[in-house]
C-alpha cells in the first residue's frame, strides 16, 4: 500500500480530504498517526508564547530614537539642532535664549498661564493662546506637537540632503513647495502646542524663509522669461 | 514611549525573532520595526487595532531587512550546541524544540509557516506582505509542515543523546 505524502497530509490540516485519501486515513494507521503529529505540531505554533526581548534593549533603541531626534533625550533636541540647517539653528537659539529654556521645553504647571516666547520676541505668530488642563494634558499636547514638527523636519531634511545639502542651492520652487508643507506642519503643531516657544520661534522662522524661497521663485520664473 | 514599548515589545520580538531565525538579526530587525512605527505613528489612523498595526510594520520591517541582508553566511555558521534541559516542563520543552525546527528551516519555507501557523496570516495576506501568490503561499507551506516532521524527528534524536549525557553525569 502506497502511503499518503507529508506534503499530502500537511495540506490536509487545512482542507478536507477528498474520497480517496479519506479511505486511505481510515485503513492506514501510520498515515493517521502522521496526520495527527503534522496537525498538533500545526496547532502547537499557534500557541508559541511572546518572546521578551534582550535586557538593554529599551536603552539602545531610545539611544536610536533620540539620535534620529524621533524622540527628545537629555541633550536630544542638541543633537537634532547639530542635523538642522543654518536659518533654523539661529531661530531656535534665538528663542530657546528668549524662552531662558537652554534645551528642553517648559510645560506651564495647572493654573499657570504660560507665555509665549514668540510673543515676547514680537514674532509674527498668530496663535491663540490655550491652558492645558492638567500637566498631562499638557505633556500629550507637547509629544503631538513635536511628532508632527519631526517629520516635517526630516521631510525638509531629506529633500535638501538628496539635492546639494545646502538650503540654498536647491531650486527655488521645490524648496518654496517643501516649506509650504513644513508652515502646515508647524500651524498644526502651535495649535497642539499653542504655548510652546520653541514651536512658535520656528513656525515665524519658517514663515520667513518661505517668503525668501517666494522671491527666489519669482526672481528665477522672470529670468526664465526673459530667455 | 517607553510605555508603548514594554507594552508591545514582546509581540514585536517574537514575530521578528521567528523570522530573522538568529538572536542577533532579530535585535537589529526589531529596532528597525520600532523606528519605522514610531516614525509612522502620525499616519496611524485607527483603522485597525493598534497591535494589528504594529504587527504588520513589524513583520514587513523583518522580511525586507532579511531580503536585503546578506544572511546566507550567517545562517550557515554552525548551531550554537543545545543546552541539554532537565525535562521539568513540558510546555517549555515543546516550544524550545519547535523554535528550533523554525530556525532550520529555509527562509522562504519559515516565513510563510511563522505567518500562517504562528501569526494567523491567510495565504491572501501572505501573499500581499511577500509578493507571491496566494497559491505559492499554499504550496510553501505544506513543505514547510512536512519539513518540520523531519526536523523534529532529527532534534528528538538529539534530545535523546543529550538526556543520556545529562543523567549520566
Amino acid at each position: 500500500m502506497e502511503h499518503l505524502n507529508p506534503e499530502t497530509l500537511a495540506r490536509l490540516v487545512d482542507e478536507a480530504p477528498d474520497a480517496e485519501e479519506r479511505a486511505h486515513l481510515e485503513r492506514c494507521r501510520e498515515c493517521a498517526e502522521e496526520f495527527e503529529w503534522i496537525r498538533s505540531t500545526s496547532e502547537a505554533l499557534g500557541r508559541l508564547p511572546d518572546v521578551r526581548p534582550p535586557r538593554g534593549d529599551w536603552a539602545v533603541l531610545e539611544a536610536r530614537l533620540v539620535s534620529e531626534g524621533l524622540v527628545r533625550g537629555e541633550r536630544g533636541w542638541a543633537a537634532a539642532l547639530a542635523r538642522t540647517p543654518g536659518w533654523m539653528r539661529a531661530a531656535a537659539a534665538v528663542v530657546l535664549f528668549l524662552s531662558g529654556a537652554g534645551v528642553g521645553l517648559a510645560v506651564g504647571a495647572p493654573g499657570t498661564p504660560m507665555r509665549s516666547a514668540g510673543v515676547e520676541a514680537g514674532m509674527d505668530v498668530g496663535f491663540v493662546s490655550v491652558e492645558p488642563v492638567t500637566v498631562d494634558e499638557a505633556a500629550e499636547a507637547m509629544r503631538r506637537a513635536e511628532r508632527v514638527f519631526v517629520d516635517a523636519l526630516l521631510r525638509y531634511r531629506q529633500m535638501v540632503d538628496s539635492e546639494s545639502g545646502d538650503p540654498g542651492l536647491v531650486d527655488p520652487q521645490r524648496r518654496y513647495a517643501a516649506l509650504e508643507y513644513f508652515l502646515a506642519a508647524g500651524e498644526a503643531a502651535v495649535r497642539e502646542a499653542p504655548t510652546d516657544p520653541f514651536m512658535n520661534g520656528l513656525l515665524a522662522s519658517v514663515r520667513a524663509e518661505r517668503q525668501a524661497a517666494r522671491q527666489a521663485a519669482v526672481r528665477q520664473a522672470s529670468q526664465q522669461d526673459w530667455y | 514611549m517607553r510605555a508603548l514599548y514594554e507594552r508591545y515589545a514582546p509581540r514585536v520580538y517574537a514575530v521578528v525573532r521567528r523570522i530573522a531565525g538568529d538572536d542577533d538579526l532579530a535585535q537589529d530587525y526589531a529596532q528597525e520595526a520600532w523606528i519605522r512605527a514610531i516614525r509612522a505613528l502620525p499616519t496611524f489612523r485607527g483603522d485597525a487595532r493598534f497591535s494589528t498595526w504594529l504587527h504588520r510594520i513589524a513583520v514587513n520591517a523583518a522580511l525586507q531587512a532579511l531580503r536585503r541582508a546578506d544572511t546566507r553566511k550567517r545562517r550557515e555558521a554552525p548551531m550554537p550546541e543545545a543546552v541539554p534541559v532537565a525535562p521539568s516542563n513540558r510546555d517549555a520543552l515543546l516550544q524550545g524544540r519547535l523554535e528550533e525546527a523554525l530556525d532550520r528551516l529555509p527562509n522562504g519555507m519559515r516565513q510563510v509557516l511563522i505567518l500562517h501557523d504562528v501569526e494567523g496570516y491567510t495565504h491572501e495576506e501572505i501573499g500581499e506582505v511577500l509578493g507571491v501568490a496566494s497559491g505559492t503561499s499554499k504550496s510553501q507551506l505544506f513543505k514547510a509542515r512536512a519539513k518540520m516532521r523531519t526536523l523534529l524527528g532529527s532534534i528528538d534524536r538529539g534530545d535523546a543523546d543529550h538526556g543520556v549525557e545529562a543523567w549520566s553525569i
